[in-house]
């Protein structure tokens, strides 16, 4: 917008929005770091401080090396965090491998009962877990499925298949289809125009699509906490062990969550550059 | 390089009728130009050529083998898109070598240079060979668009208007250009166009093509000389032919008010058809003074309707009763005409054409 003509009255007033618009930004992003800072906070008190909410305290480590095991308490944290980490990957990749293709079919070739498929698929989806997790529950102890890493994936893969791809599914309906013909005539075969041409210019979206399945599959906690015991518990659910029995310990939950936080934060991070042009692949064309 | 053929192709989207059976044959080594208005079938055509469209029925014969199961790959075509289809990811250098690089040719690195090289210099982006196609304009993205069919060899290339971007001064010198190309190369080319003047400069042969149809297929003397029916003859020609309806007397063609008399020639109608007469504005003379129209000349009378300079000459249009007969004279020679002014026209009648009445009235003249 020009303000080239207009007045310095007009000028100030619209320097007077702008600075509220920043200011009310800025408050509205002190707002949301708030649960953030309170958990950060939390997992540094002493047990005497967990249920204050002042900032103010003698911080201690003391959550981190219980939650760790490493005061001897004999705490199996690491071993759900790899359950975890085991499972929401595998869910991730497992998506990857069927749902890029399917995507991409979805997006190029219309055969009957496409639109059926792809609405089954969003289904998973809007139908709540807990109706579901009884049936899925029996059938997962018959199977010899239950507390086991593949149980895990299967599940899981539920929850990011659908996301996996719908959200690609679109990336390549605006993927000009010239560009693939044109590589055939150029002598390359349909998958080698697919892994040359394509690929390279949806791998933003892929990047993006991978961070929001792990996430999902990542913070997933009824599919857990209902189809695993032990072997395969993950840390979403193994921080509930820490509110029960006599004592409360939130200072410990929280050290948990924090570092339960960090490997969405870390892999985030490590894609941020496709991130963003990823989400805003649409836009960009040609 | 090979003759192309496709006989009765149809092809249809759900009820839009993209091809209506489309049929012609291309020889070894010819320049087939296919000239019609958006919408008519001419890009469905050449990607069913190339393998990229499945046709509902017909048949694509390359080299005179049946060629409808073969991969587009395997076809041996080269292909220039409307849109480009330039690979955004790689640069200049990278799109153009890309078909020397594929499995089908895979050349070593030097000669893949040389021809890259060869062929950048040719179409004049030499300089740009670092640059991201993303940053080109699009005038530069269509010569490396048709860069990327020269720099290999193809039994044929299919060329999607590939002038259509280019700015006037840049599409003339580039139709020489590709002129000179197509005759030293000798390759089978089929050429896309909407534009007619790219059709009769650059083709052995013209298909004009409309709703899915060929209407006519010729050399470009045959299909201006004589056009199958009033839509082919209005395709070609600025200004475009006038058409006035009519009907047919024993003497000649009346017009429907009957001011309009002119002498046919031989006709395939009867005394008594309602037909229509097409005239090309450059058949047409202006008579100047009192000069004694020659042997076969027609002389009738009008008044100036409206005049439009067109630099050099000018577009006289002339209302001879209800009809509007276009005539393009020399600029000095209209200087002092006014509109409703007197004038006369001059027609031979070896230039009238005769068509049956309609949008596609079929050619009655012999």
């Amino acid at each position: 917008m020009s303000t080239e003509h207009a007045g310095p009255e007009v000028r100030r007033k619209s320097r007077i929005a702008g600075t509220a618009a920043n200011a009310a930004l800025i408050v509205y992003f002190l707002f949301s770091l708030l649960p953030i800072v309170f958990i950060i906070a939390l997992s540094l008190k002493a047990d005497r401080d967990q249920t204050t909410t002042y900032l103010w305290f003698a911080p201690t480590l003391d959550n981190y090396r219980t939650v760790l095991g490493l005061d001897g308490g004999g705490s199996s944290y690491v071993r759900f965090f790899l359950a975890s980490l085991t499972t929401s990957v595998g869910a991730v990749l497992v998506s990857l491998v069927i749902g890029v293709p399917a995507a991409y079919a979805a997006a190029r070739y219309r055969f009957k009962g496409s639109d059926n498929l792809m609405f089954t698929l969003l289904s998973f989806r809007f139908a709540p877990e807990l109706l579901v997790i009884i049936p899925l529950a029996v059938i997962y102890r018959q199977l010899g499925l239950y507390d086991t890493a593949v149980g895990m994936i299967w599940v899981l893969q539920l929850v990011t298949m659908p996301l996996v791809v719908w959200i690609l599914r679109s990336f390549f309906a605006d993927f000009p289809v010239e560009l693939e013909e044109a590589a055939l005539l150029d002598g390359y075969s349909r998958r080698r125009a697919f892994v040359k041409v394509v690929l390279p210019l949806v791998r933003p979206g892929i990047a993006a699509v991978c961070l929001l399945a792990f996430i999902f599959a990542w913070n997933n906690f009824i599919f857990p906490f209902t189809l695993t015991s032990s072997s395969a518990q993950t840390v979403t659910v193994s921080s509930l062990a820490y509110l029960g029995g006599n004592q409360v310990r939130f200072n410990l939950v929280a050290a948990g969550a924090v570092m339960a936080a960090l490997p969405p934060l870390v892999l985030a991070l490590f894609i941020q550059r496709y991130l963003v042009r990823g989400l805003s692949f649409g836009a960009v064309k040609g | 390089m090979a003759a192309v053929e496709v006989r009765g192709l149809r092809k249809s989207y759900g009820k839009t009728t993209a091809l209506d059976d489309v049929s012609f044959e291309v020889a070894d080594g010819e320049f087939f130009c296919l000239l019609g208005p958006s919408g008519a079938g001419k890009t469905t055509t050449l990607k069913t050529l190339a393998g990229l469209v499945e046709p509902d029925a017909g048949e694509v014969l390359i080299d005179q083998t049946p060629s409808n199961d073969v991969e587009p790959t395997h076809r041996g075509l080269a292909m220039c898109f409307e849109s480009y289809a330039l690979y955004p990811q790689l640069d200049v250098y990278g799109n153009l070598a890309s078909p020397l690089r594929s499995p089908l040719f895979r050349l070593p690195a030097s000669e893949v240079d040389a021809k890259v090289r060869a062929v950048a210099g040719m179409l004049g982006i030499d300089g740009l060979l670092e640059r991201p196609v993303t940053r080109l304009s699009n005038g530069q993205r269509q010569r490396v668009a048709l860069g990327r069919v020269l720099v290999r060899p193809a039994r044929a290339y299919l060329l999607d208007e590939p002038l259509a971007h280019l700015d006037a001064k840049i599409r003339a010198s580039m139709r020489a250009e590709l002129k000179t190309i197509s005759r030293d190369a000798g390759t089978t080319t089929v050429y896309v166009t909407h534009d007619y003047v790219e059709a009769l400069s650059l083709a052995d042969r013209i298909g004009v093509i409309r709703d899915g149809r060929i209407l006519q297929s010729g050399t470009p003397e045959e299909v201006w000389a004589r056009p199958v029916d009033a839509f082919v003859a209005q395709a070609f020609g600025k200004p475009r032919m006038t058409l006035i309806e009519g009907g047919l007397t024993e003497d000649g063609f009346v017009s429907g008010d009957g001011v309009l008399r002119v002498p046919v020639p031989a006709v395939s109608a009867a005394p008594g058809d309602a037909v229509q007469i097409g005239v090309r504005p450059r058949d047409l003379r202006l008579r100047l003074g009192a000069e004694e129209p020659g042997a076969g000349w027609t002389a009738v009378d009008g008044r100036v309707y409206v005049l439009e300079h067109l630099g050099r000459a000018t577009e006289v249009t002339v209302a001879v009763g209800d009809a509007r007969l276009s005539v393009v004279a020399p600029r000095a020679a209209v200087a002092g005409l006014a509109a409703d002014d007197r004038v006369s026209l001059l027609i031979r009648p070896s230039t009238v054409h005769v068509f049956a009445t309609g949008d596609e009235g079929k050619r009655v003249s012999t």
